[in-house]
């Protein structure tokens, strides 16, 4: 009875061809939910918003443009899983909506491809689609498998949440909707000491020790709040948090093992999807994840 | 020009005030409070984001040739906190902008710049990526439409600024 909603997917680089297993397990979870993600050839690298940017902001707005400018033809609202990718994406549209000169001056580089942007299309993060549209209700009605006695901290990440006025989250510093969601499917979220802390990945190409001591720190308060595990989105906080987590020992006197889940591996575990994150675990998580899924009740 | 002992160079505020929300700059009156709030500030007392917006008000362009302008994590807790909500994190990146010329630029920022004009992409997609997302039976995702971003930055002339340029600033390798 229920109509499938449909998105314009927009992959970016890092999801689709280094953790493939966040955009196979939020696919599954949205099926579920009757949401479909379809992606166009037409979209490139966003551009990465923590480097690019430095080397030549107006060719990291012309190529966001243009990849605005590909969803608007879609005629669909677009959703962008990785963090980087969506912010890009939206403060493109928005610079294109609210500043002539700047939509001017892009569509002048645009016209060039016989292309052109306007900023009317919506862009998304998960969060927009799985707490705006979807709503919790419909989320805790798929649940079959409550993760109750489980204490989870989130980690939002600053891309995916701030400036506000492009992002449309919210709150810029006190966001709660993942936190609604740990608890709709029956888990309990933790608060810690600054919680919208930066993981400190966009500073390690150039000073990659500071880098890993802002990640230690941000580490140690969340397992001094006692977290089972942390769950976030992105994909660049991703790979710094639970890739490199190891790493962090020698910027800190203490090593690390807090488990990290991507969000749509928590959701498809509430949703009895098991086997879909145990098949991937290995391969994707440095941090065992094994007693953690024990403390579930879902370890085999 | 010396003003104070720095060199100034008025180009260079007035470029900086042209790009998108440099005017923001002209509503700091120096507080502080950025630099109270700045996450790296705490590790690293050289790192001040208030006197970065000061030396570019002075219109010291020497903060382009600056190192740490590239330890700006873009994180956006000093912008949150301005009272007078200066895009902060937005005008060192435009410093970053102006020290391309000399190869303030760490390598990796180079690298994936470059990855992005060659190949629509900042990483370089192998056959195993691909038979994964094929395991996984996700869709493919054909390749991104390189020739039409060289057509557009045309006028930036991008690609030939980073065939000339060589880092001095070095960093981290390339992932
Ligand atoms: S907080 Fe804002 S007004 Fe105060 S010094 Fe920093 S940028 Fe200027
Ligand atoms: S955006 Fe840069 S200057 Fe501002 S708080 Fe973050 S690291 Fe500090």
């Amino acid at each position: 009875m229920s109509r499938v909603q449909k998105y314009t997917y927009f992959p970016g680089c890092m999801i689709p061809f280094r953790l493939p297993h966040f955009e196979l397990t939020i696919r599954k979870v949205l099926e579920r939910l009757d949401v479909d993600m379809i992606a166009d050839e037409g979209h490139t690298c966003c551009p990465e918003p923590t480097t690019f940017t430095g080397v030549d902001f107006e060719a990291w707005l012309t190529v966001g443009a243009r990849n605005v400018a590909v969803s608007e033809s879609t005629g669909r609202d677009t959703l962008a899983l990785c963090s980087g990718c969506f912010h890009t994406l939206a403060i493109a549209r928005h610079m294109i909506h609210s500043e002539q000169d700047i939509r001017e001056r892009v569509n002048s580089r645009l016209k060039k491809i016989g292309m052109e942007a306007t900023g009317n299309v919506t862009v998304k993060n998960i969060l927009h689609v799985l707490h705006e549209d979807i709503g919790l209700e419909r989320i805790k009605k798929q649940v079959v498998h409550s993760l109750k006695g489980i204490s989870l901290a989130t980690h939002y990440g600053c891309h995916l949440v701030r400036p506000i006025e492009a992002t449309h989250m919210d709150d810029a510093e006190n966001p709660r909707w993942m936190e609604n969601l740990i608890q709709a499917v029956g888990a309990e979220a933790v608060d810690y000491e600054d919680k919208m802390a930066c993981c400190g990945a966009p500073i390690a190409p150039s000073d990659e020790a500071k880098s890993f001591r802002l990640t230690a720190e941000k580490l140690r308060k969340i397992r001094a709040a006692g977290a089972d595990a942390i769950v976030m989105i992105c994909p660049t906080c991703y790979t710094q948090m639970e890739m490199q987590q190891k790493k962090t020992a020698e910027y800190l006197d203490s090593e690390f093992s807090i488990p990290v889940l991507y969000l749509g591996e928590m959701l498809a575990l509430a949703m009895g999807m098991v086997d879909l994150v145990t098949s991937n675990s290995r391969r994707y998580h440095r941090v065992k994840i094994q007693s953690l899924l024990e403390k579930m009740g879902v370890g085999k | 020009m010396t003003i104070g002992g720095i060199s100034s160079d008025l180009e260079f505020r007035n470029w900086i005030l042209q790009q998108p929300e440099g005017q923001t700059l002209l509503r700091c009156y120096q507080c502080g409070r950025c630099t109270s709030a700045c996450p790296v500030a705490e590790i690293d007392s050289s790192f001040n984001p208030r006197l970065f917006l000061e030396k570019i008000i002075l219109a010291d362009e020497a903060l382009a040739e600056e190192r740490l302008i590239w330890t700006c994590l873009t994180c956006e807790q000093c912008e949150v906190r301005c009272p007078e909500h200066v895009k902060i994190p937005q005008i060192l990146i435009l410093a970053k902008v102006r020290g391309l010329a000399t190869g303030n630029t760490p390598q990796t920022a180079l690298d994936r710049a470059r990855s992005i004009l060659r190949q629509g992409r900042t990483i370089q997609v192998s056959d195993p990526m691909i038979k994964t997302r094929e395991k996984m039976e996700l869709p493919d995702l054909g390749s991104p439409p390189v020739e039409q971003l060289t057509k557009m930055l045309t006028d930036l002339k991008l690609a030939k600024r980073l065939e000339s340029t060589e880092s001095r600033y070095g960093g981290g390798e390339s992932e």
